[in-house]
């Protein structure tokens, strides 16, 4: 030590210390007095003493106000350890013990004078840890998700009426449900008002009106329309009409439990601007037809790889899977999928539920057979040649079974398109070699009728049973046990396709016999062409009801047969329906209109609250009631009044917990009650809770409360929320991919993959299985969508639907490996190891590096002909990003045998990494092997933390960190079990003391 | 928040039934609305671009974008020379695009001018996202009496993908527009009774609705013990606001409008006379509102995308030979000509109207500074979503700095629509797909 450090540091402790030095002089000597009382120096006089001259002399230097070298200020530090700080502290813990600063190329302090410091900071942090924190309870706006589901709930509305929200902001830690970051804005309020008036307008009827409900059916078939319409109709650039003659519109009477006005669907239309082809025409034209209201469209790309995209037979009309378009202007066809059946509609109910009633069958097809194919010998038992060209015929065999049927025609290199007509089921392909189809074939006498185009004409038709074993066979077997999806779309007609969302999810048709699939939902949560209402252009404001077989990965699979569409809307069971009941409860008003209006008002807002309402509150809002009774609003418009101040209550729009001292209390049953459905269903506690609440046993039976939240289908809510946060799913579902270089990244496939890594801990969840099966796990939870991006994963014939799938590989597995994680975590076009590093080290183990520091300079030089690992190497040494670049990017690096998409390369790079503790992997199933093993508790750790995190909507205090370490060794002596984890976290006095 | 004012507040606003307000109150409510001067917004749409004629046809200086330079300062085109005047008040920009354009239907181009939104990839459940006007609006309805003004061509909205309206509503819907000077100017000169009422009943109900909200609120603030009150204060001055605003635009109904001259103004036209009378008076109506601060966003359609609406003729009546849709598909130099010449139509309207915004004054200088004019075309020639033609004229109160053509390779529309409202003093993070503002173009203050 240089001389002058000391001086400055005795004069120092002079000013400050006063009276305690009155030996004056040496620094050891007071050592010794210290020691000497056997009681510890005073935190504040060892700060003095050792920690502030340490930080003023070697640290201030760059991190102070001015410079904040890697946004560390050290300048302001004092004696008591503020909480906010303690990560800061720590920090300097660190780097002032494992002597990273300060820089090597500085003056260094001496072993003592670091040992000092680094003794009275653990010191203090030990003692800022054990401090009790205030607990004054919580007030927490709902986030839009949230409000989005209670809304529904209460008031038993499907309209999503939230759109005009914006979205919440995100914590530090990654979630939107942090009640700091959860702000409110006069903005929102105004929002939340208009929400409240247009919600209750929409739930609250007039019960001796009569609804009017519109309803129609198209029925579907070749030549199934007796009277079709004689005029060609049109639909604009690109229009594919069914025939007019395969379908019929009509309006069947409804039959219903009350009375309504059945809706007439108006046929006389007058138009001024209108289309001949892609022309627009101008000049007044007159229509008068229902088929000018409702019509069948095939609008869509043109085209199928095998077979005809779409069919009608006298049975109906039949699709193959819809193959999705990109629907992007100059990349793709922005027309829609192939095979892309729709009714265009000209008027349908502005708003309220609809229900859309498909009956479809699967239909007995036959498999049209792969180019390569080879014929059959033609010879054989049971085999049967007709040679008759006089089609039809009538061809009789011996016994059932799995035929294959081969067409020879005379002219073998003429292009040609094949009708094959057995009984009375139909098969169209374009004819390139003999061997044609595969098909169960019953016993007895068949129809047989085979038509070429272009004039080819017929040699023979072979038909040849196959045994099981056959290969063919094989693939007809599980041909037929396939079923298509169906899927129902609203939206409305755009000049150059249509905007379309799913009505619900897809159906598996599975049976060979027609049944009605029934599709919900509510009108307005659609895409509206808002078109006005005295309108003339003959296309404008054209809505569309889109019917499909839902498309996986392009497998083979029974054509899907659709018989009729019939919509009804607005839908209602019941009149005046439940969401008016729901309010108004069932007695009549006319006894006591007051009392009758304070009953409801306080059943309403006790469901809002989530709680019995105070007597004030009950005062308050009966108030409001009658005050508007007394202005002469009817009994319903003053109720409705009183429940919009319900709804635009904090009561309502906060999930309160209510403190009354600054010790900890424990929640009372309904904040419990709120508190958990809030966690694992991201929406209000239902009867059952609440029941339990009121009871006062919710505590009692927390256990079996969870188990059933956890196993209930709005748990799903959960996962959605909690995973799409932690794993900061978001970037994956803005990621523009390169479309040349991922083509398989295709927007029908994002929509999927968005889901393996929701499905994936819903499924971890409720099996309970253990949290190393999020590093490493010997299945994937897939469809055939996903498995099919990851080149067929094992065998999957579960349509949409994801189930477990072992995989065998050592490229998947475990979260690490997803494609959406994986491709999230790139720009698209070039993955990157820093993103990828930088979130395994704050998601998945909890080592979040620090915030890069403002002004980050550029390399000092072009990089760009350099490997990555040169690149990152580079980074590394460059002072002021190396510090946390070191533990960032060893992290990242074995990432890089996945591409930008998150697949893993065919020739994949180096990935050796060395970890900041050394460690060396190779590549990510090495990663992932050390992770699950030696770094499991902290991988555990870093879920438990999340997990609690958003459980509270808050983040942790510094002592609460600390606490969840205990929480952990109990969680590690059950075994580490993913349920198990919401049950530590729920009995933890974290969760349920306020 | 202070909590004896609201009380005291209150009980003035009761004595007084809400009728009139004295002048204390509006004072102290309204210190925003007397004290600063307004900031204006108001976005000029023509459609199919604008002629760029090809270099072969040799009539460069028939370009909308300036093609030459003098002095270093850059030369207007003959279609653009009405504007010459104003040359120290306005800019071009060149390079813009939404990169959400090039993957959409071409003809979707004005839907998406206002928004920036992916309309090839729109969120489920919806088209269109919300135009900048509308986020002006929002910011600025509680100053003045209408949040916005929508105007077109056509009336109404015509339909998605060949839509009549350029504004988007906060959910993405489009907003009809209007384009009947006289019913405009009945409506926001001429409040009639009627209507008066109704929107008073309205304001009154919600006032009444906000302060039994109040009420509810305070009594359960009292009720929250120690618990943390840092929401439920938010909650209430949130709340305190929403009322202000509330009364704010029920003052408005009884506060005499401005005295101005409408002796100019001709109310028989009509989009089926003469453009350039039907232009002149929309526009002129425009000022008016602008000068009377009836409002502070003005979102106006010029014509339509893809010959829709009657627009389409008027080269016709101007005695050009083709339709404005046919004229920028023209690649002949006849039809580029000719397409040039109706922007020379357009621009001696638009003059006329920054002439107007000139003669309105406010406190500080003209409402043409106070006021950032956008005028510009989702497509620079038909069909083509690139280097948009965008005009921002206005707006030097509010830090522009105008003479130049300012470009800088591709650049996004939504940072330009960014630094708008930054310069309107809006602070926003972002908007649609912005990444940044553009503080070294024409923005000063951004």
């Amino acid at each position: 030590m240089s001389m002058s450090p000391v001086r400055s540091l005795l004069t120092e402790m002079r000013g400050r210390l006063g009276m305690y030095f009155v030996l004056s002089g040496v620094v050891l000597l007071l050592a010794t007095a210290v020691r000497a009382a056997e009681k510890p120096m005073p935190l504040e006089m060892g700060f003095d003493l050792h920690v502030r001259p340490f930080l003023k002399q070697y640290c201030v230097r760059c991190h102070n106000a001015d410079k904040m070298k890697s946004g560390v200020r050290v300048d302001r530090l004092q004696a008591a350890l503020e909480d906010p700080q303690l990560r800061l502290w720590e920090n300097l813990r660190k780097q002032i013990g494992e002597a990273a600063m300060p820089p090597e190329d500085t003056t260094q302090p001496t072993i003592a004078q670091r040992k000092q410091a680094v003794e009275w900071i653990d010191r203090a942090l030990q003692e800022a840890r054990l401090r009790p924190v205030p607990k004054n309870g919580s007030v927490r706006r709902l986030t839009v998700a949230q409000y989005r589901n209670t809304l529904r709930e209460l008031l038993l509305l499907d309209e999503d009426l939230t759109e005009v929200l914006p979205p919440d902001a995100i914590s530090r830690d990654g979630f939107a449900n942090n009640k700091e970051t959860l702000q409110l804005s006069p903005l929102l309020l105004e929002a939340y008002l208009d929400i409240a008036d247009k919600a209750l307008q929409r739930c609250i009827v007039d019960p001796k009106s009569k609804p009017p409900i519109q309803n129609f059916r198209m029925d579907l078939g070749a030549g199934i329309n007796a009277h079709p319409c004689p005029d060609s109709l049109i639909l604009g650039a690109d229009s594919l009409l069914l025939n007019n003659a395969d379908f019929e519109v009509t309006q069947p009477k409804l039959a219903k439990p009350f009375d309504f006005n059945p809706f007439v669907m108006r046929t006389k239309y007058r138009f001024i601007e209108g289309y001949r082809g892609n022309d627009t025409v101008r000049g007044w034209r007159d229509f008068d037809s229902i088929y000018h209201a409702v019509y069948a469209c095939m609008r869509g790309s043109h085209g199928y790889p095998k077979g005809r995209a779409y069919e009608t037979v006298p049975q109906g009309l039949l699709l193959r899977p819809a193959i999705p378009s990109a629907e992007i202007f100059g990349v793709d066809s922005t027309y829609g999928p192939r095979a892309n059946f729709k009714i265009a509609v000209r008027e349908l109910p502005d708003h309220g539920r609809f229900r859309v009633t498909v009956t479809a069958a699967r239909y007995n097809d036959g498999l049209l057979l792969d180019p390569g194919t080879a014929p059959q010998t033609g010879d054989g038992a049971n085999v049967l040649v007709c040679r008759d060209n006089n089609m039809p015929l009538t061809i009789n065999l011996e016994r059932a079974g799995i035929y294959q049927v081969d067409v020879h025609t005379s002219q073998k290199n003429k292009p040609t398109e094949l009708t094959l007509s057995l009984g009375d089921r139909q098969f169209t392909n374009a004819l390139k070699q003999p061997a044609f189809l595969a098909v169960r074939l019953p016993a007895g006498p068949l129809d047989v009728n085979a038509r070429c185009t272009g004039g080819v004409s017929l040699d023979r038709v072979v038909f040849t049973p196959l045994a099981e074993s056959h290969e063919t066979a094989r693939q007809f077997a599980a041909f037929e046990k396939r079923s298509p999806l169906l899927g129902v779309y609203m939206g409305f007609r755009r000049d150059c396709g249509s905007t379309l969302a799913p009505v619900g999810a897809a159906q598996s048709v599975s049976s060979d016999n027609l049944a009605r699939y029934v599709f919900e939902g509510s009108l307005r949560n659609f895409p509206n062409p808002d078109v006005e209402k005295d309108n003339v252009n003959y296309l404008a404001g054209i809505r569309e009801i889109g019917v499909r077989s839902e498309y996986t990965d392009g497998r083979d699979r029974p054509r899907l047969r659709i018989r009729s569409v019939e919509f009804e809307g607005p839908y209602y069971e019941s009149w005046p329906p439940p969401s008016h009941r729901n309010i108004f409860l069932d007695a009549d008003p006319k006894d006591d209109p007051i009392a009758h209006g304070r009953k409801i008002v306080r059943a309403f807002a006790a469901r809002a609250y989530r709680r019995p309402i105070t007597q004030e509150e009950e005062d308050m809002l009966t108030t409001a009631f009658k005050n508007a009774l007394a202005r002469g609003d009817s009994f319903q418009e003053s109720v409705r009044e009183a429940l919009q101040v319900v709804l635009a209550s904090p009561q309502f729009l906060f999930l309160i917990e209510n403190s009354r001292t600054p010790e900890a209390e424990p929640l009372d049953d309904y904040e419990l009650a709120s508190k958990l459905s809030y966690f694992l269903w991201n929406g209000p506690p239902d009867e059952r809770t609440m029941k339990l609440a009121e009871a006062g046993s919710l505590r009692k039976s927390l256990d079996a409360e969870v188990d059933r939240m956890i196993d209930h289908p709005k748990f799903a809510r959960f996962t959605a929320e909690f995973a799409s946060q932690w794993l900061a799913l978001d970037k994956f579902q803005v990621l523009e991919p390169d479309r040349k270089r991922f083509p398989k990244l295709t927007r029908h496939a994002r929509a999927h993959l968005r889901q393996e890594p929701v499905r994936f801990l819903q499924h971890l969840m409720q099996k309970n299985l253990p949290a190393r099966t999020l590093i490493e796990s010997d299945f994937v939870m897939a469809n055939e969508v996903t498995a099919d991006y990851y080149e067929r994963v094992g065998k999957t014939e579960s349509g949409l639907e994801f189930v477990p799938i072992e995989h065998g590989r050592s490229d998947l597995g475990g979260l690490l490996s997803q494609a959406a994680i994986l491709a999230g975590l790139s720009d698209g076009r070039e993955a990157n190891p820093v993103k990828r590093g930088a979130w395994l080290a704050r998601k998945i183990i909890d080592e979040p590096p620090d915030d890069p520091p403002p002004n980050v300079p550029t390399l000092k030089e072009d990089t760009r002909m350099l490997s990555l690992r040169q690149r990152l190497e580079r980074h590394r040494s460059q002072p002021g990003c190396a510090q946390c670049h070191a533990k960032i990017d060893p992290w990242g690096v074995p990432f890089e045998q996945y591409d930008a998409g998150g697949r893993f390369k065919v020739k994949p790079p180096d990935a050796r990494s060395t970890l900041p503790d050394k460690t060396e992997v190779v590549g990510v199933a090495d990663l992932k092997r050390y992770l699950a093993n030696d770094r499991l508790d902290q991988v555990a750790f870093s879920v438990l933390r999340h997990l609690t995190t958003y459980a509270i909507g808050r983040s942790l205090t510094y002592r609460e960190r600390e606490e969840l370490k205990k929480e952990r060794t109990k969680w590690k002596a059950k075994g580490y079990r993913m349920k198990d984890a919401i049950r530590i976290v729920v009995h933890s006095p974290i969760f349920l003391e306020k | 928040m202070n909590t004896s004012f609201r009380i005291d507040r209150r009980a003035f606003l009761k004595g007084l039934g809400g009728v009139s307000l004295a002048l204390p109150i509006l004072d102290a409510m309204g210190a925003d609305v007397t004290d600063k001067i307004p900031r204006r917004f108001c976005a000029i749409y023509t459609a199919n671009g604008m002629s760029l004629p090809q270099a072969g046809h040799k009539i460069d200086e028939w370009s909308w974008f300036p093609r030459a330079e003098n002095k270093g300062e850059f030369v207007f085109g003959k279609s653009t020379e009405p504007l010459a005047p104003f040359r120290k008040q306005l800019s071009f920009l060149g390079g813009l695009y939404h990169p959400s354009g090039p993957k959409s239907d071409p003809h979707v181009c004005s839907d998406m001018w206002l928004t920036g939104a992916p309309l090839h990839n729109p969120k489920p459940g919806t088209y269109n996202s919300v135009g900048l006007d509308q986020v002006v609006a929002l910011h600025t309805k509680q100053f003045c009496r209408q949040p916005s003004l929508v105007l077109s061509i056509d009336a109404g909205t015509g339909f998605l993908s060949r839509t009549g309206t350029i504004s988007y509503s906060l959910e993405g819907r489009p907003i009809p527009a209007e384009n009947n000077p006289r019913r405009i100017f009945d409506r926001l000169f001429r409040g009639d009774r009627a209507s008066l009422k109704a929107e008073r009943d309205k304001l009154k109900q919600r006032i009444k609705l906000v302060d039994a909200v109040a009420q509810n609120a305070r009594a359960l603030h009292r009720r929250l013990g120690k618990s943390d009150r840092e929401r439920m204060d938010q909650y209430l001055t949130s709340l305190d606001e929403v009322e202000a605003r509330l009364i704010a635009s029920e003052r408005w109904i009884d506060v005499p409008l401005k005295k101005q001259d409408y002796s100019h103004l001709n109310l028989n036209a009509t989009n089926e006379g003469e453009p350039a009378e039907f232009y002149r008076n929309m526009f002129d109506l425009i000022a008016l509102a602008f000068d009377a601060d009836i409002t502070r966003s003005v979102a106006f359609m010029l014509n339509r995308e893809d010959g829709m609406g009657i627009s389409d003729t008027f080269p016709l009546k101007l005695g050009l030979s083709r339709t404005h849709h046919n004229l920028s598909h023209a690649t002949d130099k006849n039809g580029q000509m000719e397409f040039a010449k109706y922007d020379l139509f357009l621009s001696k309207q638009l003059a006329h109207f920054f002439d107007r915004l000139t003669r309105y004054k406010d406190r500080d200088g003209s409402v043409l500074d106070n006021t950032i004019v956008l005028f510009g075309s989702g497509a620079s020639t038909t069909h083509n979503s690139r280097n948009l033609p965008t005009l921002i004229a206005g707006g030097s109160a509010m830090g522009l700095q105008h003479g130049t053509y300012w470009r800088n390779g591709e650049t996004r529309m939504s940072n330009v629509y960014l630094s708008i409202l930054r310069s309107l003093g809006i602070e926003k993070d972002s908007f649609a797909d912005s990444t940044g503002t553009l503080s070294k173009s024409i923005f000063r203050r951004v």
